[in-house]
């Protein structure tokens, strides 16, 4: 309920940020905001693209969220995401296989790419102490490079030598029956399996052993290894389970929403999760959600743009400030807190979530 | 204290309820800004980059501009997020339900995308520049709503080679290329005839070795260009060629840093005129000339014809020397008067078909 309302606030004081923004250069916020939603929601098929928009955002949100719940910072998902989604197109582009097999190959091998990719600073945190937001970030350009290396030398497309093949229409998540659905849009699978992995993530936190021992982790690390539970083990597992869903969200951005991977560019979505997480409150649910808030936003920028007078660059500026300020709510529980602690002179919870083990 | 906390809560979201209104009240009126409610409205896409990008993006759009100060057209255009299929399509998209039904892509990587787009707004006109519509497969359907734009760029890179002859005489040319793709490889077999027209024909000696025949692989190194700039230089090459968009411009800043240290070097730059680019040291610039194609001309030209209610749609058009759609920049203020005239011979023979530059690699190097 209170991280509820504490997201609503923050999402409300972005977008009052953002009419601000819109009134300064001359523009009404309210026909802004209402081409936003249009463009977004407008029809199925712009429903479509904005569900597919959020797709990968709901993985990364989650990865980033699954880590911090064992107080981890995994900033590393958008090296992950290319990993995954690297290993995804290098297993489409390679095998003839009949399609259900192809694809669930294609996803194991999304979630071993960007599952190894966080087990490695994992297993640094774990064993050395190494702090994870340093290796995670490093991690990201290691990702970065490796591709620059692996698709023009292995898969490069016909003329382009900054882009991988493209893949076969049935190699990719598309499938006919969605695309008609949503007339023509580029929703994906992509989407339902970032459904299944809300729930299982949902699953995992709330009602398993395993969970239990991830946000006791997060909890106090001491505590928990006094009271036998397997820290390093722990960490290492989170991370593993957190670099897997980022991989996934890879093989969404890659095989699902494009059909071929880029060179030099790293997926603005792996930061993006990072503020999904922190509006949805770490918890799967609230993830799920606030990707989809992103995808309307990310979504409606074209054709606000295009229906208002105002530049491209500044369309992406009042993106970028609803974000940042909806990505506030961290301040706003801090400050719920500090209203409410006067009176005792306990610890703020340390860490960057208030309340760690609240769903 | 659960209810102080929501109380909070509750208060706060009131209070930006309030200022939310408040913002809504004072702008009601702002909303009739567009100039001419019934101009045509002419969108553009860009392509990877920026709008400022010196190549493609800005040349169309200047075209674009151009047709709204001549021609009272409404423009818009949209950068999508990334360089995908989808994400060009959801742009095009925008400007279509926004009444943008004229839209123009500039480069080849819209090629997928139209094909779709073409198909999907049936009532809608698009331009692809330096592309054909395909389904992925390179086999071209470029429907009635569709017109496909291409250039002679082996022509332009002919007259920038003759013109680099004439004007050193001697010496030892060069090619940066980008990607090797048809329009840069055709640039660069263009230049490499105009150089052997200019020593066969018209007495200069300037000689370009299959070792200075590079492309980098990409539009946007510029370290790179730069280094293999750097390289080309310190084996004795004058004048560079540079058809690479980014990789070029590294290789111009090499080139101007040789200038100021008082090395005779040049490039011979691309596109658009490259010439205030090169600048150093006040008012000398390091480019020689360059190797046109009037992206502006072409789309301020194509939008003309819609107005006319004469859009060749289902065209695919070619602008070569015949009808000005290549050339080099009018003012060369690094060129000799002479080396002015005798170019623009060489220019009207090849308008005339007299001098055949021919598109295919041939017994060219790459």
């Amino acid at each position: 309920m209170r991280n509820t309302i504490v997201s609503l606030i923050s999402i409300i004081l972005g977008l009052i940020a953002g009419g601000l923004l819109m009134l300064f250069i001359g523009a009404s916020p309210i026909e802004g905001y209402t081409y936003l939603f249009q463009g977004a929601l407008k029809n199925i098929s712009r429903i479509g693209d904005t569900l597919a928009t959020a797709t990968p955002l709901v993985f990364t949100g989650l990865a980033v969220a699954f880590a911090f719940r064992t107080g981890l910072f995994n900033i590393g998902a958008a090296g992950q995401m290319l990993i995954g989604g690297l290993c995804a197109t290098a297993v489409a582009l390679t095998f003839d296989l009949s399609r259900p097999i192809l694809i669930l190959v294609m996803i194991l091998a999304g979630i071993v790419g960007g599952g190894l990719w966080a087990f490695i600073p994992g297993y640094f945190k774990a064993r050395f102490n190494v702090h994870e937001v340093v290796s995670t970030i490093m991690m990201n350009w290691i990702a970065y490079w490796t591709v620059y290396y692996v698709v023009p030398g292995y898969f490069k497309g016909e003329f382009l030598e900054t882009e991988s093949r493209k893949l076969a229409e049935e190699s990719t998540l598309r499938t006919p029956w969605l695309t008609e659905m949503f007339q023509g849009s580029y929703i994906n699978l992509g989407l339902f399996f970032a459904v299944i992995a809300v729930i299982i993530i949902a699953f995992i936190i709330n009602k398993t052993t395993l969970g239990f021992e991830l946000k006791a982790v997060g909890f106090n690390r001491h505590a928990a290894e006094y009271a036998g539970m397997k820290v390093n083990r722990n960490i290492i597992l989170s991370m593993l389970i957190s670099g897997a869903l980022a991989g996934l969200g890879g093989v969404a951005l890659y095989t699902g929403n494009a059909s071929s991977m880029q060179i030099g560019i790293l997926p603005s979505q792996g930061y993006d999760g990072i503020a999904v997480a922190l509006l949805g409150a770490n918890s799967p649910i609230g993830v799920f959600f606030a990707a989809l808030l992103f995808g309307i936003l990310y979504s409606g920028t074209g054709f606000m743009n295009a229906m208002i007078e105002i530049p491209p660059e500044l369309a992406n500026t009042i993106i970028a400030i609803i974000i940042y300020f909806a990505a506030t709510s961290v301040m706003i529980h801090r400050l719920l807190n500090k209203f409410r602690k006067t009176r005792s002179n306990a610890n703020d919870v340390n860490g960057p979530v208030g309340k760690k083990g609240e769903a | 204290m659960e209810k102080r906390k929501f109380g909070l809560a509750m208060s706060l979201i009131l209070a930006s309820g309030t200022l939310l209104a408040a913002c809504g009240g004072g702008d009601d009126k702002g909303t009739g800004t567009d100039n001419g409610k019934d101009a045509v409205k002419i969108g553009m896409v860009t392509d990877a980059g920026t709008i400022d990008d010196k190549s493609f993006n800005q040349n169309t759009w200047e075209g674009i501009k151009k047709a709204e100060e001549e021609l009272g057209i409404q423009s818009k255009y949209l950068k999508p997020a990334g360089t995908t299929e989808a994400e060009y399509l959801k742009e095009m998209g925008n400007l279509y339900d926004a009444g943008y039904k004229f839209i123009v892509t500039p480069g080849f990587k819209f090629e997928t995308a139209v094909f779709h787009a073409q198909d999907k707004y049936k009532d809608a006109k698009f331009v692809i520049l330096d592309g054909n519509p395909h389904s992925g497969d390179f086999k071209p359907v470029v429907k009635d709503n569709t017109v496909a734009v291409f250039f002679a760029e082996h022509e332009s890179g002919f007259l920038a080679g003759v013109a680099a002859a004439l004007e050193l005489k001697e010496g030892e040319a060069g090619f940066i290329g980008g990607m090797e793709i048809p329009a840069v490889q055709k640039f660069n077999w263009g230049f490499q005839q105009g150089v052997k027209y200019a020593n066969e024909n018209l007495g200069t000696s300037l000689t370009l070795k299959a070792e200075n025949v590079v492309y980098q692989g990409s539009f946007d190194n510029v370290a790179a260009g730069g280094q293999i700039a750097a390289q080309m230089y310190d084996r004795g090459v004058d004048v560079i060629f540079t058809a690479a968009g980014g990789v070029g411009v590294g290789a111009i800043n090499e080139a101007k840093t040789r200038g100021k240290a008082g090395e005779k070097v040049w490039i011979v730059g691309v596109d658009s005129d490259q010439y205030e680019d090169g600048k150093y040291d006040g008012d000398k610039s390091i480019i020689l000339t360059s190797a046109m194609k009037k992206l502006d001309n072409v789309t301020l030209d194509i939008i003309q014809r819609e107005l006319d209610g004469d859009f060749p749609g289902g065209e695919t058009l070619v602008f070569d020397a015949k009808n000005d759609g290549i050339g080099l920049p009018a003012e060369n203020p690094n060129l000799s008067d002479d080396t002015t005239t005798k170019v623009k011979e060489v220019f009207e023979k090849v308008k005339s078909g007299e001098i055949k530059v021919a598109s295919e690699q041939g017994s060219l190097f790459k």
